[in-house]
């Protein structure tokens, strides 16, 4: 068997010639990569863990105020909610981030004793907590990290709650929050008569009308009563409240800066190999390559970087989400599941670092007059 | 006569903003399966000539006809050096990263030659140049008399129908220089193809029915053959 080359081949011969520079630089997009896997990754379980919750626990409808961040709307627009004919139940809620120690941090969900939230909560000990009571539910992830058991007493915010009982919720978010009543959590937030959302569950749809056209005609319908909130499909809820938002937001924001660093470092790569390699582009030129040829040479050569460095860079997210998974200080909020999707639009925006970071050194090789890259020194 | 290969009408090339003058006016023919040598002192526009020729560069003015279809506008110069132009040049320069028998395939890349013929086709120059035993060196594994069989090797691999040789026998010894001329000279007579050699060398010079001599960025008419 005679050797073959071939144009891939020779690209990778190239890229290898100067295997510590390519190690690095795969180092560099993979780290890159690692970080959109892992953040947008714990953002985006995050989102569908909230919807986890929504769905366990039968909510159709979130009500919330008109504002992008903070929502919060008084608790008495309840009465008008709940005399409307689509409305079988209005319960309001409030929900915020708290330190429960310097290294814990949870989700605190502020629900009325008798709130049909509460019904989709197996309780692997103890009770329910009463209006009125410094009492919690506490999730069982949570509970194991904190090491608390039903009967223990745990100080929020310089009060001390007594833990009621252990919970198993429908979401990784509630098997990691803390469950309070909602007057207690509107003291501690200082949100005396306001709540974040009321969470409805709608009447059955009337026979004739799906769901979809049911839900659209109660956010209508309510919009109408309560003009100046929000009626919104708890999917779209799940997805743009403002915990979700902001998680978003930071992991966009943080992967960006990552991936131009990737890009930045590849691009560095090529254009450094193009400079070295001016003479051999000249011979290529000179043996018939036309430009577009030497062109996507480099392109390859980038994108090869690009790809090689995403798959390990999965591997580093996928590492960096087990980890989060696992530490306490954000075990509540994170699960270490990857959609296949997430991971083929990983490795997309690998493949398109390195084909945007390959353009100019590309363009420029091509570009070389064919004589002065032979008399290049 | 039959009408030429190879057509120079009134070639000019300049640089540095005309400041430097390679060739002033050079007009030549060249028949098909011609060997010609070019010779002439250093920066008299003999290289400069050659890479016109071969479609390296073009010209400032003036034009290079192949069987009569101008260079650059009828014939795009990226084909004509794919097709028709093998390139043998005094530092080899084959790529330090493929070994013999890949550098031979490289100019197939630029035509689409299929490839499984490829391998086999690089192979066969390779036996033909006497490199049955290189085939899997890389270039720095080889002396420079294999370098330049090489060079050959892979200036033939897309069938050209024009051989130009630039110095091709300058880095080279005694020994190697004359089998290296002698090999070309064959290849010529074989395939029947115009072969084009630029040397510095008197004996190389004369070895070829016809020879020029370039002076000044003209042709020297004392000189020609």
């Amino acid at each position: 068997m005679v050797s073959q080359l071939s144009f891939t081949g020779s690209a990778w011969k190239n890229l290898w010639r100067r295997r510590l520079r390519t190690l690095l630089t795969l180092g560099g997009i993979a780290m890159a990569i690692g970080a959109f896997v892992a953040l947008v990754g714990f953002s985006r379980s995050f989102e569908h863990e909230w919807m986890r919750m929504y769905e366990s626990n039968g909510t159709d409808i979130a009500v919330i105020e008109k504002t992008f961040l903070n929502t919060s709307l008084e608790e008495s627009v309840g009465v008008k909610l709940r005399a409307l004919p689509v409305v079988a139940q209005a319960r309001p809620m409030i929900f915020n981030l708290m330190d429960l120690t310097p290294e814990i941090n949870a989700l605190v969900f502020g629900w009325q004793a008798d709130s049909y939230e509460l019904d989709s909560l197996t309780l692997t000990s103890g009770r329910r907590f009463r209006d009125g009571q410094p009492e919690i539910l506490l999730g069982e992830i949570l509970a194991a990290n904190l090491n608390k058991k039903a009967g223990d007493t745990i100080e929020i915010q310089g009060t001390t709650f007594t833990v009621t009982g252990i919970d198993h919720g429908g979401s990784a978010l509630e098997a990691g929050a803390v469950i309070m009543p909602l007057d207690q959590l509107q003291q501690l937030s200082s949100l005396e008569g306001k709540v974040t959302a009321f969470h409805v569950r709608l009447r059955p749809a009337p026979a004739g009308e799906t769901q979809e056209e049911y839900v659209k005609r109660a956010q209508a319908q309510i919009e109408t009563a309560l003009p100046g909130l929000y009626a919104v499909p708890a999917a779209e809820r799940a997805s743009n409240n403002q915990v979700v938002l902001l998680a978003h937001a930071a992991a966009w924001g943080t992967s960006s800066i990552a991936l131009l660093i990737g890009i930045l470092s590849i691009a560095n790569t090529m254009a450094m190999s193009v400079f070295e390699r001016t003479r051999e582009i000249g011979i290529l030129r000179a043996l018939g390559w036309k430009r577009w040829r030497v062109m996507l040479l480099i392109l390859t050569e980038a994108t090869v970087l690009g790809l090689v460095g995403g798959f390990l860079g999965l591997g580093v997210g996928w590492g960096a989400l087990r980890l989060l998974s696992a530490l306490p200080q954000t075990a509540s909020i994170v699960s270490a599941t990857l959609s296949p999707w997430h991971l083929l639009e990983a490795l997309g925006i690998a493949v398109l670092s390195g084909l945007a970071a390959g353009a100019v050194p590309a363009w420029h090789g091509a570009h070389l007059s064919p004589v002065e890259a032979l008399h290049y020194e | 006569m039959n009408s030429p290969q190879l057509e120079v009408r009134g070639l000019c090339k300049s640089y540095d903003e005309g400041r430097i003058e390679a060739l002033r006016g050079v007009s030549l023919s060249i028949a098909a399966g011609e060997y010609l040598t070019i010779s002439g002192p250093s920066g008299s526009g003999k290289s400069t000539l050659l890479q016109l020729l071969g479609g390296l560069d073009t010209p400032t003015s003036g034009e290079v006809l192949f069987k009569n279809a101008a260079l650059g506008t009828a014939i795009g110069l990226d084909d004509y050096r794919a097709h028709q132009v093998g390139f043998i040049f005094q530092a080899f320069y084959l790529l330090p990263t493929l070994r013999a028998i890949e550098n031979v395939q490289v100019p197939m890349l630029a035509v689409e030659v299929v490839s499984d013929d490829r391998a086999e086709r690089a192979k066969a120059l390779l036996l033909e140049m006497g490199l049955e035993h290189r085939l899997y060196k890389y270039p720095n594994e080889l002396s420079a008399g294999e370098r330049q069989r090489v060079a050959i090797a892979r200036a033939l691999a897309n069938h050209p129908s024009i051989l130009l040789a630039d110095e091709p026998t300058g880095n080279l010894d005694s020994v190697n220089s004359a089998r290296i001329i002698e090999m070309l000279i064959g290849i010529q007579k074989r395939r029947g193809m115009t072969l084009i050699v630029v040397t510095h060398e008197n004996e190389i010079a004369n070895s070829a029915p016809r020879h020029i001599r370039i002076r000044d960025g003209l042709i020297d008419g004392r000189f020609q053959s």
